[in-house]
């Protein structure tokens, strides 16, 4: 079963893997934002270039970005059926009542561009650290305490909830279930999510139990690393921060 | 011996309606090793829930000389370690270190003392080289062990253990059992693993439908067939 671990290569070593947590998350962040904002189709396309280097620089390989990518593919492709059907703009082909517009096509090309790109810089961004590192980073950085716990046990259960689910379906597999597309597939799956969200919903009390008898009151507390800064780690945000100026400024002009 | 644990008339009912414990008389002296036996619904896990404060139910629940109320709750649950049934509920946290430093960290000790807490508790169950591994890259064996972890590094005078050894293969129950004996606190363990109990705790408690039907030294309690036979359990091999 492929386990989503984003931190897979965090053992790794690179300008991204050696770089301070916290100044990484500030000035990836920054640069993430300065590309999903940029109205332009142009910028776009070096943004995506940029991220693949990006990628390339922190040494996590290809396949391993491409297998998590693919969601966000599937994502996009909705934007690119839907789109250049239904945005008004310069007709480029049409087909009986079916037109494809030239605004459509650029506002899917644009969300695709920027999101894939964004997606990428997650990459160097939380897979160059352990997962506990980027923990430690948020809470260092004054991130709201609930949204970093949401995150931690999303991140520590989600294996968990995986192997419920395989054994759930090994159970039913066991007793000759065969997905098929029919309404019986469909009830039956159904059943299966709801015994997993009635599992979830009791594991959820045992958990907070189980938080609770070790003095737990509601506030996550983790003890703080030593994060050291150098000079290095401040030159690379500089160059990150500048590019996504860079970006967004031409971004306008162009 | 000092008595540690003073329990009187304590019931306690489910919000769906079931009742779990009907009654419950028990005191529990300073370093007693005290199995809790029974079928499944006896209330053994629901008892062990109110030592903790976790659950509260009416009658009264002394724990260390400390009624179980707001006031105390901080103080019984530095003392009172509970380890569950299930290791995936008690490790949480991302890594084996935070989840045994998390309850030093919120009895607010300093920095040093939390690592050293966390040292000596991994020491004691031999597994201090994994600090910095993953909760869900150990193995099942190595959550129980870690999982008690979490516990001892508490400085704790009370261990409460559901079902220590289910799900273990025959070397990591020994060795948890070897662990267990080991250790110099009062014990009170809840389970169906009979030969464990009787290896472990001097005395045992006998629960069926929330109320206590016997309570006295192990192996005259286990070994009384028909006893254990009306109750849903039978006499451990080792003693037949």
């Amino acid at each position: 079963m492929h386990l989503p671990e984003i931190d897979k290569y965090a053992h790794l070593s690179s300008p991204f893997h050696s770089w301070n947590p916290r100044i990484k998350l500030i000035s990836i962040f920054l640069l993430i934002l300065s590309i999903v904002l940029n109205p332009n189709l142009i910028i776009a396309s070096f943004a995506l270039l940029l991220a693949i280097v990006l990628v390339f620089l922190s040494k996590i390989p290809f396949s391993f970005v491409l297998i998590h990518l693919r969601w966000v593919l599937l994502f996009c492709l909705f934007f690119f059926i839907i789109m250049p059907l239904t945005v008004p703009g310069n007709e480029i082909i049409r087909l009986n009542f079916v037109s494809i517009s030239w605004e459509g096509t650029k506002y899917a090309s644009l969300i695709t561009l920027r999101a894939i790109s964004a997606v990428l810089l997650i990459f160097p961004m939380l897979g160059t650290m352990r997962f506990d590192a980027t923990i430690k980073a948020l809470q260092r950085l004054k991130v709201p305490n609930k949204f970093i716990q949401m995150i931690m046990f999303t991140y520590r259960y989600i294996f968990v909830f995986m192997e419920e689910t395989r054994r759930m379906f090994i159970a039913a597999n066991a007793r000759v279930f065969k997905k098929r597309t029919n309404i019986r597939t469909l009830k039956i799956i159904s059943n299966l999510i709801g015994m997993l969200f009635i599992h979830s919903f009791e594991r959820t009390q045992n958990i907070y139990n189980s938080m609770v008898s070790r003095g737990y009151t509601g506030y996550l507390k983790t003890l703080d690393d030593d994060f050291r800064l150098c000079g290095k780690d401040f030159l690379k945000g500089f160059f990150i921060v500048a590019i996504a100026l860079i970006l967004t400024i031409t971004g306008r002009i162009l | 011996m000092k008595e540690i644990i003073n329990i009187k008339g304590l019931k306690y009912t489910y919000p769906d309606g079931t009742t779990a414990l009907c009654g419950i008389d028990l005191t529990v002296s300073e370093e007693e090793s005290i199995g809790l036996i029974g079928p499944n619904g006896a209330g053994k896990s629901t008892l062990l829930l109110h030592l903790n404060g976790i659950l509260r139910g009416k009658g009264q629940v002394q724990v260390l000389g400390l009624e179980i109320d707001d006031k105390n709750l901080i103080s019984i649950r530095s003392k009172v370690g509970l380890v569950f049934q299930d290791p995936e509920n008690q490790l949480f946290m991302p890594t084996v270190f935070d989840n045994v430093a998390f309850g030093p960290i919120n009895t607010d000790l300093e920095k040093y003392r939390v690592e050293d807490s966390v040292r000596k508790a991994l020491e004691e169950v031999e597994m201090e080289e994994s600090a910095q591994r993953y909760a869900h890259h150990l193995s099942f064996g190595e959550k129980k062990r870690i999982a008690l972890a979490t516990v001892l590094s508490m400085n704790l005078e009370i261990l409460l253990l559901d079902e220590p050894t289910s799900n273990l293969d025959p070397r990591a129950r020994r060795h948890l059992i070897k662990l267990l004996k080991g250790f110099r606190v009062t014990k009170i363990v809840a389970g169906h693993d009979l030969e464990m109990i009787l290896d472990i705790c001097n005395r045992v408690v006998l629960l069926d439908q929330g109320k206590i039907i016997a309570n006295g030294e192990s192996k005259e309690i286990m070994g009384n067939k028909s006893l254990m036979e009306a109750h849903g359990l039978e006499v451990p091999l080792s003693l037949l």
